[in-house]
């Protein structure tokens, strides 16, 4: 799947019978990427970034604003639902809610079932086999197939949404925080899940979260989003290693460290503020106005997403002024006046 | 988590622990045990229970009672001045005006009672259902349109134009009902767009939506499921406001043509010349038939919606 321009903003409505646009949520403003066939594309970024709209923006659950998605060389970004329908066979979604995203009022068999009878695949006993197998798959007991959501725990309601994902054999699964609603025991059994079927059935995952330490396990790319825009785009430890972009390298010093020594020893970056309105985004960088290292430049030239100082051109970052190796930013002190401090 | 943690969601099944080992139940299963444990639901759902016997029964009873629901007893139905006589051996509730047998037309009022109120109410809640459910998925353009259509409805003066409706058709028992229905459902209408409006931006639906399912798929299979609960309540609560209206509109003299009894019109007939001051009865127990039947269609109603909702059990569990 690639991405090229995608832009998604909600307009803002006023009025009670005559309605007046009285402004745009640039949720997603100018989105390029490319995913790699069976590769897991982490997406981090925090509450609010545009994380979720880009994903639904890829299941064509948002219709775009501007910009196209092609998925196997098919431009997908504005067929109508019944020429998308084939493409949804191998476009799945797995949801951040383990209980928002099963209909409380059916029953597990039927809800791992609708993929099936959706697309017209299998009914009938042929359905209820194939269920039972996908159910052993993510390791549900099959025997629980006339069960509701309710009698299961939120880690096997995952695996429920992990198996209705899987029913039709995607290539895509978009993962939208799949596991940050879970414990952290939890968590590592449903990632694990994942892998293994990633590895058993090629599967291609675009996997979101906003826990670093997730997304490093999982992922052989990063892409972080700062208000609906990527700003760096690396694979893993090269990201990880030598992060580019300040706003990514203050995400990375904020992580929680399991060593206390370590922990103890490190110093976090603090951006001062908060996370600027995306109906009103800032002009030029976007993460200028809390950017230790924004320069009069910042405030009006947008970077361009682009491979920095000596990087390979895997590793693109939308800054004008990257963060060198080893350079420390605790110090840095920004060419122009910046919001207030934290 | 645990299992008090998991039931906090609405319509969650609480798996219950016997000596057996864990039984799952499903949410209806657990509103019919909540509901059987409920006293004055049982008293309700028997008194209504006697009354479609009745009803249904109504030729055979009032064969065995002696007298036909416009029969006039000419010899002991009234007395020496023509005024209806009370309860006695020979008429148990006593007679109306004519010397009619209250008790069998009561009876026979039941019938009328029951089959105009519950039949408008499950046309007015079929049409409210459908309404509402468009309304509040298909859109903002269909759901301006069928809002202000529901407003419309909503606004009618719909004695005046009940009254206007009947002079110009002519009074019938399926016009009563279509009236009835036309001023119920924009009720239910209202209460259906919304709870769809709720629902429509939950993630299940979303996850339909990705799956591919269309949107009459998802309104019927995902969302209607979860509209029966605040539905079945509202068909149980809506019965006895159609059964009062039914009464109005023949107390009026624009629902059931007599000498078929109803009563609403037996309650018009008691009133007319102020005969109800000398023969209490002739008012007093029609009346009370309303009374008692919208009574415990509320009851009902209410405690099918203490069942279903099982949030409202544990505010006043023990």
């Amino acid at each position: 799947m690639s991405l090229a321009g995608v832009v998604k903003h909600f307009p803002i409505r006023r009025g009670v019978i005559v309605k007046s646009v009285i402004g745009q949520v640039q949720a997603v403003d100018g989105v390029t990427l490319d995913i790699r066939h069976g590769e897991t594309l982490g997406l981090v970024g925090e509450t609010g970034c545009g994380k979720s709209t880009l994903a639904r923006c890829m299941s064509r659950l948002h219709p775009l604003t501007a910009g196209r998605i092609t998925f196997d060389g098919h431009d997908i970004s504005r067929l109508p639902p019944r020429q998308m329908r084939p493409f949804r066979r191998d476009i799945q979604m797995i949801f951040q809610d383990p209980y928002g995203s099963l209909n409380p009022r059916r029953r597990v068999g039927s809800i791992i079932g609708d993929p099936f009878a959706i697309h017209g695949v299998a009914d009938g006993l042929e359905r209820r086999r194939r269920v039972q197998e996908l159910m052993e798959l993510v390791g549900l007991n099959p025997e629980h197939y006339n069960r509701f959501p309710s009698d299961f725990s939120g880690g096997q309601r995952q695996r429920i949404g992990v198996a209705r994902a899987l029913a039709l054999r995607p290539k895509l699964i978009i993962c939208d925080e799949p596991v940050s609603a879970l414990d952290v025991s939890i968590q590592a059994q449903i990632i694990n899940l994942l892998e293994s079927l990633q590895s058993e059935f090629k599967l291609t995952y675009v996997f979101i979260a906003h826990d670093l330490s997730v997304v490093q396990h999982v992922s052989d790319r990063v892409a972080v989003m700062y208000l609906g825009k990527i700003v760096e785009l690396a694979d893993r430890d090269s990201l990880y290693g030598s992060p580019r972009h300040p706003y990514t390298a203050a995400l990375l010093s904020a992580a929680s460290v399991a060593d206390p020594d370590r922990a103890a020893a490190r110093r976090r970056i603090v951006l001062g503020g908060d996370v600027p309105s995306p109906i009103d985004p800032p002009p030029g960088c976007r993460f200028h106005p809390r950017c230790p290292k924004a320069q009069q430049l910042c405030t009006h030239s947008e970077p361009p997403l682009a491979a920095v100082l000596d990087d390979p051109p895997g590793h693109r970052t939308a800054c004008h002024f990257p963060v060198g190796d080893g350079e420390s930013l605790i110090d840095a002190v920004p060419g122009i006046e910046q919001t207030e401090e934290a | 988590m645990s299992v008090s943690e998991l039931s906090d969601q609405p319509a969650t099944t609480p798996t219950q622990a016997t000596s057996g080992g864990v039984v799952g139940r499903s949410p209806w299963q657990l509103a019919w045990i909540r509901l059987r444990r409920d006293r004055v639901a049982l008293v309700c759902a028997a008194f209504i229970g006697l009354l479609v016997l009745i009803a249904v029964l109504a030729d055979p009873l009032s064969h065995w009672i002696g007298w036909s629901p416009i029969q006039q007893d000419r010899d002991t139905g009234t007395d020496i001045n023509g005024l209806p006589v009370g309860p006695g051996h020979v008429h148990l509730l006593g007679t109306d005006q004519l010397g009619r047998d209250i008790l069998v037309r009561l009876i026979y009022g039941t019938r009328v009672s029951l089959v105009v109120g519950v039949s408008a109410a499950v046309a007015a809640v079929l049409i409210g259902v459908i309404v509402g459910l468009c309304a509040g998925f298909l859109g903002p353009v269909v759901d301006s349109i069928l809002a202000r259509l529901m407003d419309v409805v909503l606004a009618f003066p719909f004695l005046l134009f009940a009254i206007a409706l009947v002079t110009v058709v002519g009074p019938s028992e399926l016009l009563e009902i279509g009236v009835i229905a036309f001023f119920s459902w924009a009720a239910v209408g209202r209460i259906v767009r919304g709870q769809t409006l709720a629902i429509r931006e939950r993630e299940y639906v979303e996850a339909a939506r990705s799956l591919g399912a269309g949107n009459l798929r998802i309104m019927v299979i995902d969302v209607l499921p979860n509209l029966i609960a605040p539905v079945l309540v509202y068909v149980t609560l809506l019965i006895p406001v159609s059964i009062v209206f039914e009464a109005t509109l023949s107390f009026l003299g624009v629902g059931i043509i007599p000498p078929t009894p109803s009563w609403g019109n037996m309650l018009d007939d008691a009133q007319q010349g102020g005969l109800y001051q000398v023969a209490w009865w002739f008012l007093a127990f029609p009346a009370a038939a309303l009374v008692l039947t919208t009574l415990a269609f509320n009851l009902l109603g209410d405690s099918i919606r203490d069942a279903l909702d099982p949030r409202t059990e544990r505010l006043f569990a023990k």
